[in-house]
């Protein structure tokens, strides 16, 4: 039994695996309702989220795409921070913060690390993976997650943005 | 005046409770400046708010959690438990003084505690800031062999416990300013050279022009008293632990190279009376002095480490020095005497117990 993980209330019945060559590489846990509002888990995602997806999606490309100015006025649904607490604490509340905040958190991790993005040891994972940059890689990613988002395969997508983003760091492929 | 030169089979001996901890030891690289190295890795757990948002029921239960899995066999630690509830806040205080859990947690009102090892050279903080804020301590100089030991402690937690984590990311922290790694590597310093000639100023910028904190060991804000520092890395993301760990060794190396080469200078031509004349000034002042604040036995100490190092001070010894720094702060002095004290009380005390300790009583 585990914990909806969006919610951190109900019990999850939706568990969304990222499938790498047949191991798995990453999980979250839902419950229904937060399943529905991220548009996934339903056979048919509601067309009034895709377009709210499509720029998570590609809200960290920042070398494919220019960030999108989108206002960011809710609170986080995992835990119930709100922007303006975020601010003056400073602190994140919840995993998924990093999500809900990211237009505000990444120019305060550039401020104090003079990076955006994790280089060292991860659960799996002691050393960094070879450097591979390849130009006609990173198009073939764009190209395909592109077509995965037109398409609504949301899970697809996102392991592709993750390809992406460590591509274009030249960390190559997923280990 | 009399000058015994106890080593660690002195007085202690009588109040192994009072045993400095790994990080006053004395020893190790470096060790007549560089005090202690400390690795400290911030982790948090998937499933449950980070501290902000952390219900006190719900820190109950993580707390709970987080002790049940430390309890599984195949850790590469043998830890004790201590839960913060059923201590009295004098007891917290004396492991705030030995670095063991931090002032915050000892104020919590929340379920938490810490798991060290006897040697106080591993210390597990279960509700902190982060849910765990794993340290490891080592004497002296020694950057790499702390984080190895973190890095074995974070594999058999990261086994017990579903860490919260991001590819992009890294290790996701209640505070950007930890994001990544987690890991804040410290280097505790005494640099009375440094200050004493003024060129403290110029080491801390030169410290923070390539990201390192630094930062007075004991007091508030700026002021470093005692002439004791403690020197961090600020950057968690982007740079792996090994760049960290290195980027960490190298820029204290040439702080204690630094260190070294000013304490020269200064006990050399015109420089030598003044500098002489402050360590037998101190030194005066903790053989004679009937009341004795904190803040001026600090200063005292320091300068009297300052001459040992130096050999000016034949019979006084450092692991004498390091118990007297340990027994001047307010917990350590309370317990000792195994009284509650009002500050005046405590002043005088410690003008008694120090004189005790450093074997220049009469």
């Amino acid at each position: 039994m585990q914990y909806c993980t969006a919610c951190q209330k109900a019990i999850a019945s939706i568990v969304i695996m990222d499938l790498n060559g047949g191991a798995v590489t990453g999980s979250q846990h839902l419950c229904g309702p937060c399943a529905e509002q991220l548009g996934v888990g339903q056979p048919k995602a509601p067309t009034k989220f895709s377009a709210e997806i499509l720029e998570d999606l590609l809200g960290g490309l920042k070398s494919s795409r220019p960030a999108t100015s989108r206002p960011r006025a809710e609170a986080c649904p995992g835990c119930g921070m709100t922007p303006t607490e975020f601010r003056t604490k400073g602190r994140l509340g919840c995993p998924r913060c990093y999500d809900v905040f990211r237009h505000e958190l990444m120019p305060l991790l550039a401020r104090i690390h003079e990076s955006q993005s994790h280089r060292g040891r991860l659960p799996g994972r002691t050393s960094t993976a070879p450097v591979v940059t390849d130009e006609k890689n990173l198009a073939d990613l764009r190209r395909r997650l592109e077509e995965a988002v037109r398409g609504e395969r949301y899970e697809e997508a996102a392991r592709l943005r993750d390809d992406l983003r460590r591509a274009e760091r030249g960390e190559g492929a997923r280990p | 005046m009399s000058k015994s030169n106890r080593g660690d089979g002195g007085r202690g001996d009588k109040m192994p409770e009072f045993r400095p901890g790994t990080w006053l030891q004395g020893n190790g690289p470096e060790s007549d400046i560089a005090i202690c190295t400390r690795a400290r890795l911030a982790r948090n757990l998937q499933g449950f708010h980070f501290s902000p948002c952390l219900p006190d029921d719900e820190a109950r239960e993580l707390y709970d959690f987080i002790v049940q899995r430390l309890k599984q066999s195949g850790m590469p630690e043998q830890l004790h438990l201590l839960d913060l509830d059923n201590i009295d806040d004098l007891e917290r205080t004396v492991l705030v003084e030995r670095h063991l859990i931090s002032r915050e947690l000892a104020g919590s009102t929340r379920a938490r505690g810490v798991a060290t090892d006897t040697e106080e050279a591993v210390a597990i903080m279960i509700n902190e800031e982060d849910h765990l804020r794993v340290q490891v301590f080592a004497s002296g100089l020694q950057t790499e062999a702390v984080w190895r030991r973190a890095e074995r402690l974070d594999d058999a937690l990261i086994q017990r416990l579903p860490m919260a984590w991001s590819e992009e990311f890294g290790f996701l922290t209640s505070c950007p300013t930890n994001t990544g790694t987690g890991l804040r590597l410290s280097v505790m310093l005494h640099l009375p050279g440094l200050v004493w000639s003024d060129e403290i100023e110029k080491a801390t910028n030169t410290a923070q022009k390539i990201h390192l904190a630094v930062r007075g060991l004991y007091g508030e804000g700026s002021r470093a008293l005692g002439d004791f520092y403690q020197v961090s890395n600020q950057v968690t993301l982007g740079r792996d632990e090994t760049q960290i760990q290195s980027d960490v060794f190298l820029a204290v190396g040439r702080i204690v190279q630094w260190e070294r080469e000013v304490r020269q200078a200064l006990l050399r031509g015109t420089a030598r009376s003044r500098t002489l004349d402050r360590i037998y000034r101190a030194l005066g002042t903790l053989e004679r002095a009937q009341i004795l604040s904190s803040e001026e036995a600090l200063g005292c100490l320091s300068a009297l480490r300052f001459g040992i190092e130096e050999d000016l001070l034949p019979g006084f010894t450092i692991p004498n020095v390091n118990r007297a720094l340990l027994l001047s702060q307010p917990g350590h002095l309370q317990r000792f005497t195994r009284e509650r004290l009002q500050p005046d009380e405590r002043d005088q005390r410690r003008a008694h117990l120090l004189r005790e300790v450093l074997g220049c009583s009469r």
